[in-house]
């Protein structure tokens, strides 16, 4: 029995070491492999600087630097700006895609397309449209009248435009998991409530937005992530400009780490905003989950 | 089947032999050598054409053209790699304080010396070496030349209802800038719209006055900014302590000129890359630019500027400030050898340098048309080609009293903190140019000085290349 | 003045029509169940007349009122759906206040109704859970609260039992028949099962295929079932059906059944005709145990089975070559080991059908097959004792 038991244990070991080393190698070292850089001095690019134990001191570098805060903040900005239209706007294609009408499979599967592209690919496309002088957006802008905007050429729009463009990229995911719940929804109270004779508007606020509650704070939590990481679309579109007015977390750390070299204070900012982010959100979502259990009580 | 084998045998048979035959004069037949390129004039031209270089000598070179932006940080990874890619690298010349102090570049001093006769050596532009120099070794070969001066539209300048509106507005002779009030008069008269008049033919697009840098990408703004506060009279660091100096009056009014163009530039002048910029002037659209000269050659070839088709580009010096003419800064666009390769392949990038940069090949490209901006006196000074390229004499002039660009291993926080900063400023975001630039310079020092004193003055101090002492 | 009334409802799903053209009025105050097996067009009746189905032909009237082209919450109706359609995220009060919503009424008036509503439902200690914390009879109360606080002119039913256990039917059936009791509302109220239609309707309407087999009170539909379906789908066990000839007509007309010879009731002695197909139904509580020297015709049967059943026992028996199933009272059961019993059937209680037609031949019918529909005949004897 116990011989068996001892096999068992190692056959298990053996299917999970696999699982295991991916994990050490592509996870568990780097996060390590980074904790511990963030406490040394080290410059790629300088060989001559002597790459030492400095402690805190790039901790306490970030903590007291302007780029950093103002980086974190311009983080915060695109995200509210981003979750909130992504929000509206996919709840309500997929209450569009969800009705029983013609054509709405395919205009489905056609939403679903932007996200399928890669991030580069999409910041292109929307260079494209955004482009001084030749943009796509600014001759149809042209059209009713309004002015050119330099989109993503003046400090005052640049973030709007980059908030645009990963609208336009991430709306169909918040489109496409709202649709799955929506029709997960059994039908009868909607015929209770069509019986009772509640508003259309009642029935979307008090009936199906409460019943969406928990996959719209899980698809807002995925995406809150995601939009905490936003990189490649920036870098195509502005590169953190002008300015500083698109310079995100992901371009700070970028730029202390590859453009000044300072591979410490970039992985320092790396913990420190992963930190910030975790607490954040987890916060976040942990009221917004206990509005929802309050709510109804 | 036999025949096939046969024929096999018989193709090795011939390569072994062929390759023992050829030993001699051809010495690193066989080396395959990669360079991490730009894809822009200096690379481009020659791209095409190594081909020839690996029929001479059996050397087959291999070129990666990559955009500028992201460059640097490629050839740093590079660099820190202890078994490299690639044997040759292009670098530009501020560069070079960088990747010299790292030990990245190989010295060329002993080779060039070596085989001075066979490159020219005399040929070269004194200043043009000394770019590519880090205390005193030379450890990059000029491929390109370049020098800050202004380039305009001359069939708008030269024109005579132009040159009497000119008159009567501003009260002096319309001509190419020689200050940079004029430079900013021209500019503000040439500002247009679609549809006005322009050399007494209807613009079918708007006319911007100027086109300069503004974009922080790869500190575009600041490789802008630098050559305007030289010609205020500026310089980069304070010779006493190896820190940055540049927020004195000097410094200031140069960010404040360069502030006072924006009204003449394209609207969306914060976007203005390199490429972006000197598009206008290539495409007719902006009626001056004050520039480097690396793309200059396009200016006035039909094949790749609509301005050589619609108008004429004219070339001169760089206007002065009221503190009257100065030395300007030169640039240097250069091929390198990773110090990490092996001897061979080292003695193998150095034919190719030679090869590359060789008054032959370099004035083959300038009698082909498309050329790049050139180095050497032979080729600036030849009377045909300065008809050619009206340029040339412009690029040749203006090195006899120049100052080699910044070299310092911080370049890359000069580049980056001035680029964002002046953004900034130019934005509106800074309300003065004082404040930016003091922000700029207070986050460079703020690296350099816990380096001691020494250390930060070796790194400011421009030791003469000792490829020139005689 | 009936309270719901459809005239000739047709409804078709593209081509294929689904309810053939159904004619049905409802008292005021009346408790009708439309029965039927699955997909015998009782569910999309009801949901005609609720509006959640548009009408393709006829006329629908609510009190008095053509309501075709009416919105469901303009009918002056309630439902209460098999699966309850209670919202989830809501308490049991929220979804009584939800339901009240469009209704505007004062706070006082709405606390007033839901609070009568628990009352007499008994939800008063629920009232702040949410159904996911309710058992499947709480949830029907609370589905039943919600429509009865709207205090509607007709409370729609939409087998709202069958998602229940069997004990907790029975309690739920219970309360429902108390409720109508109590409110006196028209309900129209749809199952396949046939014990809630027995045990609350005063009227059942058995459909089949989209159209209406049979109306009547539970006792006629049991005792008279008007054709041979309304006769096997009524009744548990159900009727035992024998094929058959009218052996002699006229007095003393008997029929043939296989090797039996069974007198026909005397009440069809005219209307039958010598040589007629019919189907021979006999109820198996219509089936007695008697002693081989008893006066009546009686028959001999070999035991199959015998299902015992506490109060009493179904036999499955076979006679003259025709099975059957007899309910007798457990104590008359048979002895185990007992291979042989003898039985008797009263001939005025047995069901004579035409087989080529499949309607119940009546007294009276010479012959002809009566049209199925709303007339029911009152001319017939009633059979008062048919209880399940």
């Amino acid at each position: 029995m116990s011989h068996t038991a001892g096999r068992n244990q190692r056959i298990a070991l053996i299917f999970l070491l696999p699982a295991v080393l991916i994990l050490f190698v592509t996870t568990i070292y780097p996060m390590v492999y980074a904790l511990w850089l963030s406490f040394r001095n080290y410059d790629l690019s300088k060989p001559f600087i002597p790459r030492i134990f400095v402690g805190l001191a790039n901790y306490l570098e970030i903590l007291t630097s302007q780029a950093f805060f103002h980086a974190l903040l311009t983080t915060f900005k695109l995200m509210a700006m981003t979750l909130s239209v992504q929000l509206v706007l996919g709840v309500g294609i997929a209450l569009l895609v969800t009705q029983k009408l013609p054509g709405m499979a395919v205009a489905r599967t056609l939403l679903l397309i932007p996200m399928m592209i890669s991030p580069v690919v999409v910041g292109l496309v929307w260079l494209f449209l955004y482009f001084p002088e030749l943009g796509y957006l600014n001759y149809f802008i042209g059209l009713v009248g309004l002015g050119p905007v330099p989109w993503i050429t003046s400090t005052r729009w640049a973030l709007t435009a980059i908030a645009i463009a990963d609208i336009w990229q991430w709306t169909p995911f918040i489109m496409m998991g709202t649709a799955a719940a929506l029709q997960s929804l059994s039908p009868e109270p909607y015929e209770a409530a069509r019986i009772d004779g509640n508003s259309r508007w009642d029935v979307f606020r008090y009936v199906t937005l409460p019943q969406l509650k928990p996959v719209l704070i899980s698809l807002l939590f995925l995406r809150a992530i995601d939009a905490f990481k936003i990189y490649d679309i920036i870098y195509v579109l502005t590169k953190g400009g002008p300015g500083d007015a698109t310079e995100v977390m992901s371009l700070y750390i970028y730029r202390q780490s590859f453009t000044f070299w300072r591979m410490g204070v970039g992985a320092a900012a790396s913990f420190v905003s992963l930190i910030i982010i975790t607490v954040l959100i987890t916060f976040f979502f942990k009221s917004m989950q206990r509005s929802q259990v309050t709510q109804a009580r | 089947m036999v025949q096939w084998k046969t024929m096999v045998w018989a193709a090795s048979m011939a390569t072994l032999l062929g390759g023992t035959a050829l030993a001699d004069d051809k010495p690193f037949a066989g080396v395959e050598l990669k360079m991490l390129g730009i894809g822009d004039t200096s690379v481009t031209r020659v791209a095409p054409i190594v081909g020839e270089f690996e029929k001479q000598t059996g050397i087959k070179v291999h070129i990666d053209q990559l955009p500028y932006p992201g460059l640097i940080d490629k050839i740093v990874v590079e660099a820190s790699s202890s078994s490299p890619t690639y044997q040759l690298l292009w670098v530009d010349s501020p560069w070079v304080g960088l990747l010299g102090e790292a030990g990245a570049l190989e010295d060329m001093t002993a080779r060039a010396k070596r085989d001075a006769k066979e490159i020219g050596l005399d040929d070269i532009i004194p200043v043009q070496l000394q770019e590519n120099t880090w205390q005193g070794k030379l450890l990059a070969f000029p491929a390109s030349g370049m020098i800050w001066m202004q380039q305009y539209r001359a069939d708008l300048l030269e024109n005579a209802d132009e040159q009497a509106n000119f008159k009567k507005k501003y009260g002096y002779d319309l001509a190419p800038a020689k200050t940079w009030a004029q430079y900013r008069d021209i500019a503000e008269f040439f500002t247009r719209k679609k549809g006005e008049l322009a050399g007494g033919k209807p613009l079918d697009f708007d006319l911007y006055g100027a086109s300069q840098s503004y974009s922080r990408v790869q500190g575009a703004i600041t490789h802008d900014y630098f050559p305007f506060m030289r010609s205020f009279g500026g310089d980069y660091w304070d010779p006493k302590t190896g820190l940055c100096a540049m927020t004195s009056d000097a410094h200031v009014k140069a960010a404040e000129y360069m502030k006072s163009l924006i009204p003449f530039n394209p609207p969306d002048y914060l976007g203005l890359m390199w490429d972006i910029q000197s598009g206008f002037m290539e495409r007719g659209e902006a009626a001056e630019a004050a520039y480097w000269s690396v793309r200059s050659v396009r200016l006035t070839n039909p094949k790749e500027a609509t301005l050589a088709t619609i108008g004429k580009a004219g070339f001169a010096e760089s206007p002065v400030s009221d503190a009257g003419p100065q030395p300007t800064y030169t640039g240097t666009l250069g091929f390198a050898i990773n110090a990490k390769s092996s001897d061979k392949e080292k003695d193998a990038a150095w034919e190719f340098i030679k090869w590359a940069t060789s008054e032959k090949i370099m004035r083959r490209f300038a009698d082909e048309g498309s050329g790049v901006s050139q180095f050497r006196k032979s080729i600036l000074s030849d009377p045909a080609l300065q008809k050619k390229y009206p340029y040339y004499k412009v690029l040749l002039d203006s090195q006899v009293n120049a100052r080699r660009r910044i070299f310092h291993p911080f370049y890359q926080d000069m580049e980056e903190n001035f680029g964002v900063e002046l953004s900034k400023y130019m934005a509106g975001e800074t309300p003065t140019a004082l404040e930016a630039l003091s922000n700029a310079c207070n986050a460079v020092n703020s690296r350099l000085s816990i380096f001691p004193l020494e250390q930060r003055l070796r790194w400011i101090q421009d030791v003469p290349a000792e490829v020139l002492a005689k | 003045m009936s309270s719901v009334t459809l005239r000739n409802v047709v409804k078709r799903y593209g081509q294929v029509e689904v309810v053939h053209g159904i004619d049905l009025a409802v008292e005021e105050g009346e408790f009708v169940v439309l029965l039927g097996p699955s997909g015998c067009g009782k569910t999309t009746t009801l949901r005609m007349v609720a509006g959640l189905e548009d009408i393709s032909g006829g006329e629908l009237e609510i009190a008095g009122r053509r309501v075709n082209d009416v919105q469901p919450k303009d009918r002056q109706i309630a439902m209460v759906f098999q699966n309850y359609a209670l919202y989830p995220h809501m308490t049991v009060r929220q979804n009584m206040e939800f339901a009240l919503k469009p209704q505007r009424l004062s706070a006082t008036e709405a606390e007033g109704r839901i609070g009568e509503a628990a009352r007499i439902l008994g939800l008063e200690p629920l009232l702040a859970r949410k159904p996911s914390q309710l058992s499947g009879g709480q949830r029907q109360r609370v589905a039943m609260a919600r429509a009865m606080v709207r205090t509607p002119k007709v409370f729609l039913f939409d087998e709202p039992l069958s998602n229940l256990d069997a004990k907790l039917r029975t309690q739920v059936r219970v309360e429902i028949a108390k409720l109508h009791k109590r409110l006196g509302t028209t309900i129209l109220y749809v199952t396949h099962d046939q014990i809630e239609a027995m045990t609350l309707a005063d009227k059942i309407v058995i459909m089949k295929d989209g159209r209406i087999e049979q109306i009547g009170s539970p006792e006629e539909v049991f005792s008279l079932p008007r054709n041979l379906f309304v006769a096997s789908f009524i009744g548990s066990p159900a009727m035992n059906l024998m094929p058959g000839v009218v052996a002699a007509s006229g007095g003393g007309a008997a029929l043939t059944c296989g090797s039996l010879q069974i007198p026909a009731p005397n009440a069809l002695s005219r209307v039958l005709k010598t040589a007629q197909q019919v189907t021979i139904g006999v109820r198996p509580s219509d089936i007695r145990l008697v002693s081989s020297d008893a006066a009546t015709t009686s028959y001999d049967a070999s035991i199959e089975v015998v299902e015992y059943l506490g109060t009493e026992a179904l036999l499955n028996l076979s006679a003259g070559g025709q099975a059957l199933v007899a309910q007798v009272p457990a104590s008359d059961r048979p002895t185990a080991g007992q291979q042989n019993v003898r039985i008797a059937f009263d001939p005025d209680r047995l069901h004579i059908f035409d087989t080529q037609s499949g309607q119940a031949i009546r007294p009276g019918d010479c012959g002809h097959v009566e049209s199925i529909g709303g007339r029911h005949g009152t001319r017939d004897r009633l059979h008062r004792e048919a209880q399940v």
